[in-house]
Formats: structure tokens, sequence, C-alpha cells
């Protein structure tokens, strides 16, 4: 892989977005600037419709920024180029694979047929756990080894950085932590850089290593924070005793 | 995820036992009730309550029926029919499809062609008749394409409308792995459309069999539809049970496979 380490891994440097539907024109975004530094885990909250899930599509290349500049490693985001890989709400597994079938799905979008990309990916699936389930059809799983097989899936084509739209936020609040926690010691061991949107305060604390703040529509980043919490695991972080202090800060900015 | 399979208890036993009871006792009384609406049609057949010649009796039908196999014409007639019914529903189902698919791939086409389909859709057939007949002449080829045209339009509606449904997340996520549309078409859009297709072919059979009868009205010199209307003409009431009644068998078969079928590719 081709990184370049003193380049930061995704850059946004004043971006405005603006939408157009008959009704008028909406202006999501306004002078957006931020970076994220390869390695790093990043969560993004801010109020609901404040245009989250846009930020992921814009870096995705998904979407065209309506002024400013976007780099992915010093480059221009290109749609399907491979760097990133999104996660959803829901894992969205396809009901009509198997568990090894959906794995493969992005090898099969990106035509590798190589036997490499496959083992690869079969061999994550192994190593977390879903070895027994590869034969099985997604409704045979429990929700939480349902979105875990959907992260396998995105670490498939072995992307650069991971967009994770509030992956968690479907699943019961048991299940969410243990699920959170999982994500979050894959994510690590696999040393992927990643972006998590979510309103969920106390989820973007418990993972992430900065967390930044965006305004209501249209949104700009009001705040950044370096949680300097190292690699203490989820679960720990809300055991911490910075953790309620953080919340207070966050809890606050989010409501100016 | 399936339940275990273990060793009953008693109380799940007897729920079981229970469930085939019930299930016996409604096979039991959907049978009875097709011998009893017989008997009594018969009844009042036999016993001139009405005069058979105008309500026909299932031994008149019985009879009828022999006759017509007797001589052959039985087969010629049922062959013709069927032959009508399958062609139009196969040419229906494969253009529908196929234009739902143009339909799917092109928004722009979807817009411009609305409105047609609409008025398309809410035309009652049977008023091309007179069409037909110059277009095709009285042959065959004029009921197919009867069958083909109530058959089309709610092939492509139905289909249209399963292929607008999926899911919006799933078709984002397969952006984002940089799918081509081609790639959101095969991998996603046409497998989970699966159900409305089969759904759409039971709706399809029906029409089949409305519009090869509603064919074989307007311009026939053979089938079912034709011996019906003959039937009427010449007030053999016999005959036009007789032909109604192997419609029903005929139109009960085609619709077993296709329910066989949902019940195989349908994962619920």
């Amino acid at each position: 892989m081709n990184k370049r380490t003193e380049r930061p891994a995704l850059e946004f440097a004043g971006v405005s977005l603006t939408y157009h539907t008959k009704q008028g024109e909406t202006l999501a975004a306004a002078d957006l600037s931020f970076t994220v530094e390869e390695g790093e885990f990043i969560a993004v909250i801010g109020p609901s419709g404040c245009g989250k899930t846009t930020l992921l599509s814009l870096a995705a290349g998904l979407l065209a920024p309506s002024s400013g500049s976007i780099r992915v490693y010093g480059e221009a985001p290109e749609r399907g180029a491979g760097r990133f890989g999104y996660m959803l709400q829901r894992d969205e597994l396809f009901p009509w694979r198997t568990v090894e079938q959906n794995i493969r799905l992005p090898l099969e979008i990106r035509r590798d047929r190589s036997p490499e990309a496959a083992e690869r990916a079969l061999a994550l699936a192994e190593k977390y756990g879903l070895g027994g389930f590869l034969k099985q059809y997604p409704d045979r799983l429990s929700g939480g080894m349902r979105q875990r097989a959907a992260l396998i899936r995105t670490l498939a084509t072995r992307p650069d950085i991971l967009l994770l739209d509030e992956p968690f936020s479907a699943l019961d609040y048991q299940t969410r932590l243990n699920v959170c926690d999982d994500v979050y010691h894959i994510i690590r061991s696999e040393k992927k850089t990643a972006l998590l949107v979510t309103h969920d305060i106390s989820e973007a604390i418990s993972v992430a290593d900065r967390v930044l703040v965006l305004s209501a529509r249209p949104a700009r980043v009001v705040a950044a924070h370096a949680l300097g919490f190292g690699d203490i695991a989820p679960l720990r972080r809300r055991e911490d005793a910075r953790f309620t202090g953080w919340f207070e800060t966050l809890w606050k900015e989010l409501n100016v | 995820m399936k339940r275990e399979r273990k060793a009953a208890s008693a109380e799940h036993k007897k729920y079981l036992k229970r469930l085939r009871r019930e299930n016996g006792l409604v096979q039991i009384l959907r049978f009875g009730l097709l011998l009893a609406l017989l008997g009594v049609w018969e009844l009042v057949a036999a016993m001139q309550w009405v005069d058979p010649f105008i309500i026909s009796s299932p031994s008149r039908i019985a009879r009828t029926i022999a006759e017509l196999a007797a001589d052959g014409s039985l087969f010629y007639h049922i062959g013709t029919t069927l032959w009508e019914t399958l062609a139009g529903f196969a040419i229906a189902v494969v253009l529908g499809t196929a234009i739902a698919l143009a339909l799917w791939w092109s928004e722009r086409a979807r817009r411009v062609l609305e409105p047609y389909i609409v008025v398309l859709n809410s035309l009652p057939k049977i008023a091309l008749g007179p069409v037909l007949i110059v277009w095709f002449g009285t042959g065959s080829a004029a009921i197919v394409f009867m069958t083909v045209l109530v058959g089309i339009i709610v092939a492509t509606l139905n289909m249209l409308s399963g292929f607008l449904a999926t899911d919006k997340n799933k078709i984002l996520l397969l952006e984002s792995m940089g799918a081509s549309k081609w790639q959101i078409l095969t991998k996603l859009v046409l497998p989970s459309a699966l159900p409305d297709f089969i759904s759409m072919l039971k709706v399809c059979v029906g029409m089949a069999w409305i519009g090869s009868i509603m064919g074989e009205y307007i311009v026939s010199k053979a089938g079912l539809g034709y011996l019906i209307v003959y039937g009427g003409q010449v007030f053999r009431l016999d005959l036009v049970m007789a032909a109604t009644v192997i419609l029903c068998i005929l139109a009960a078969g085609m619709y077993a496979p296709v329910a066989l079928a949902e019940r195989i590719l349908v994962k619920k």
C-alpha cells in the first residue's frame, strides 16, 4: 500500500456544500475544515440533521463539495478508489448471500478475483470468530455477529480509512456496548484510520482519539478535543474518571 | 434462528396433535363442501325442480366431457387454449420485465412514459378487439396478442415497483464500494426483486387466462372460450359448464407450479 505518513489521511479545507431541491437550496456545510491523521480514530458528533452523513459522503467522493477542497492522502477523493470502507447503521448484509459471499461482495465489485484477496478476507473472518458461520445465511446470526460480519466485509478490500455512519445505533443497548468494544478492537488491531459519525456522546468518548463537534446546519467544526485515553478499551473508558468530564464538556458544546 | 430439535414434552405433543387434527378437519370440510354442492346441484336437476336444460347437472357435465374426450375434440380445444395462454403469459412476463428494467435504468424514460402507461393500464383491453381482428386475423395470433396485452402492463408495473423498492442503503453501500450501475442491477436489484417477480407471475397467470378466454370470445375457431361461446349460442349449457369446469382445473394447475417456485425460491 502506498501510504505516505507525512500527509494526513484525510483533509477537509474550507468545504461547503449546497443542496438543491425544487423548494430551494440548503447550505448543508459551510467552511468545514479538519484533518484526520493516519491511524487516528475520530468521532464526529453534532445535533441531528446537521449533515454528519453528508460529511462521510463527501469524504468517500459520493458527493462533490460546492467549494473548498478535500484531500485523501494528498489526492482528490475518487469514487470507488478503494481507499474507503463504508459501514452503515444497519449491517445491510444481503439475505440471499451466505456470510462468506457477503464478505466477498466488495471483491466482486472491484473484480478482484485473486485467490490472495479472497483468502485474506476469509482469514480476517476466521480471526474474528466468524469461521463457523461462513456457510450460513445472515438470518442465522445475532445482531452483534451480523455487524461484525459487516465490518469484515468492509475490511475485505483493505481500505485505508473506515467511514462509520452510526454503525451501532440500530442495536439494542447491551449489544451496542459489546459490538462497539468489538469493532474498536478490530479497527485498532488492523491499524485502520477511522471516522465515526454519531449522535451518541458516550459512544464518541468511548472509542475516539479525538472528537469533533459540529454545529447545527450549516455544519461547521465548533470544537475539537483530543481525549487522551490512549488505547483504553471502550468499556473501560466508561468507568474512567475523565469520562463524565468529557461528557459534560461535549454536552454543553452540542447545546450552545 | 432455528430452534434445536429436542424430544418434545407431553404438552408439546398434545399441541402438535391438536394442530394435525385441525388441519385434517379443514381438509375434510373442504372436500365435503364440494361434494355437498355437487350433490345438491345433481338433486335439483334430477328432481326437475329447475329445468336441467338451464342449469345442467354434474352428471350431464361429466357425460359431456366424456363425449368430447371420446371424439378427441376435448384435447384439441384444451391444447389450443393452453398454448395461447402459455405463449401470451411467457411473452407478457419477459417483455414486461424487460420494459420495467429499462424504466428502472432511465429515470427520464420513466417520467416520459408514465402517462402512456397509466392510460394503457386503465384502458379495457377488450376495446381493442376489432383492431385485433383486422391486424391479426381470426387465428391464434390474435388471441396470443390479446393475452399479452392484458398481462404486459401489469407485469411491467409490478416489476418496476419491485425494482424501485430496492433498499436505498444497500445501493449506497454498493456505490461506496465503487459499483457500476450494471453491478448494482445484477448484484442487488435483481436478486432483491425475486419475491416481486414471483408475485408478478401469480398475477399474470390469472391475467393470461382472462386474456386468452377474452380473445377467444372475440375471435376464434377453437379453444375452451370458443366452446363456451358456442355452447351459449346454441343453448347447450352442458357444454358451457363442461368447458368452465375444465378451465377451473387448468387455471389451478398453472397456478400450482408458481406457488411451488415461490416456496423454493423465496427465503422468508
